[in-house]
């Protein structure tokens, strides 16, 4: 083999591969720079110009237009508090309490962050949709098909996730989301 | 035979390397320049397009929320510096935020921020000034996207908040 040969062999396998490689990364979850809660994950530089490389590339991808967190924080969750994929094709109860914030909603997204289509046209709960017992907890039931109290449809999507806005979060909150107490999931039934 | 290719592989890791350092650096501006795009078909340049309240059938933009009224304006300042104009929504969470080309936040104001009273703001590039009334907003690119976004609770609330918010202006000077 000829110098040349070897030497485009090599430099095209280098490119493709680091770029696929990027690739891969982005559209991984979003680990890189995050803080884990229970089910939930966030992080702390989102839209900023403190946020890494890779931060950036992927809520360019996931969150594009995200809001800082003395805006606005973005706590999402793929899986249930038991650490299971969240399904469509299964009931989860969504139960908290008191969010550290101004003004909160869960919205339900398929793929990369997108709306699920469902009859029902109900996409998220907002704070103003639940119903608050005296020491301040609600709950929401999240599932393919209709449910008493405040249900939140999946569409039977065979994957989605839940994102929390929590919007002027307290400065706690900012600092520590970490000790922010966000609400469980807990799986029941599957279809 | 092997040492023939020790070079060309290290040649291969070095732009391997290279390459993904490159693509993560482009898909911000990529996807960016994507939303802009979207964004600027429904309206001009340096002026807000109102958009009705999101639903799964006609989402633009990646995670929006169904629960805001979103209003975007695709800046330019390259020509001169641009004006924002936001009119304030009584007792309805409200923010506008500039997002530059590389997606990073130059400025968020929010009706905390303002205690309830209008936004106003001037986009500048680097030698431009804003007029007197306006606090100026340095960007780093010319281009990026104005959004202003308002709660809707109840959504019966709608007509009323999109008949307020259409009051809201962005344009060069």
């Amino acid at each position: 083999m000829k110098r040349w040969q070897r030497y485009g062999i090599c430099i095209t396998l280098g490119l493709l591969g680091g770029g696929a490689l990027a690739v891969q990364a982005i559209r991984g979850g979003l680990n890189d720079g995050t803080v884990e809660i229970g089910p939930w994950q966030t992080g702390k530089s989102f839209g900023t110009v403190d946020a890494s490389t890779l931060t950036r590339a992927k809520v360019a991808l996931t969150g594009l237009l995200a809001l800082p967190s003395k805006e606005a924080m973005y706590f999402t969750a793929q899986n249930d508090s038991d650490g299971r994929a969240l399904d469509g094709r299964c009931t989860y109860v969504v139960r908290g309490g008191k969010l550290d914030g101004r003004w909160w909603s869960v919205t339900l997204y398929e793929g990369e962050g997108w709306l699920v289509k469902n009859a029902a046209k109900r996409w998220s709960v907002p704070a103003s949709a639940v119903q608050t017992d005296e020491a301040g907890g609600w709950s929401f039931t999240v599932a393919p098909s209709a449910q008493a109290g405040t249900w939140l449809p999946t569409g039977s999507v065979p994957k989605f996730d839940l994102t929390l806005r929590l919007y002027h979060p307290s400065a706690m909150t900012i600092e520590s989301p970490e000790t922010a107490k966000l609400p469980t999931i807990e799986r029941k039934e599957c279809v | 035979m092997m040492r023939r290719w020790i070079f060309p592989i290290l040649a291969g890791g070095i732009l391997g390397v290279g390459a993904y350092q490159a693509t993560l650096l482009a898909t911000p501006y990529a996807l960016m320049q994507a939303a802009m795009m979207k964004v600027g078909k429904q309206g001009p340049a340096n002026q807000f397009a109102f958009a009705p309240m999101t639903t799964a059938e006609n989402q633009t933009i990646v995670r929006p929320s169904p629960d805001l009224s979103y209003s975007t304006c695709v800046f330019d300042v390259s020509k001169g510096p641009v004006l924002v104009d936001v009119q304030p929504v009584p007792d309805h969470y409200w923010s506008v935020s500039i997002f530059d080309a590389r997606t990073d936040v130059a400025a968020v104001r929010s009706d905390r921020d303002t205690k309830g009273k209008a936004a106003r703001l001037a986009l500048l590039k680097a030698g431009q000034t804003a007029p007197a009334g306006y606090e100026p907003v340095r960007v780093g690119y010319d281009r990026g996207i104005v959004l202003i976004r308002i709660l809707v609770a109840p959504a019966s609330t709608f007509p009323t908040i999109d008949a307020i918010r259409r009051k809201s202006t962005c344009k060069q000077l």
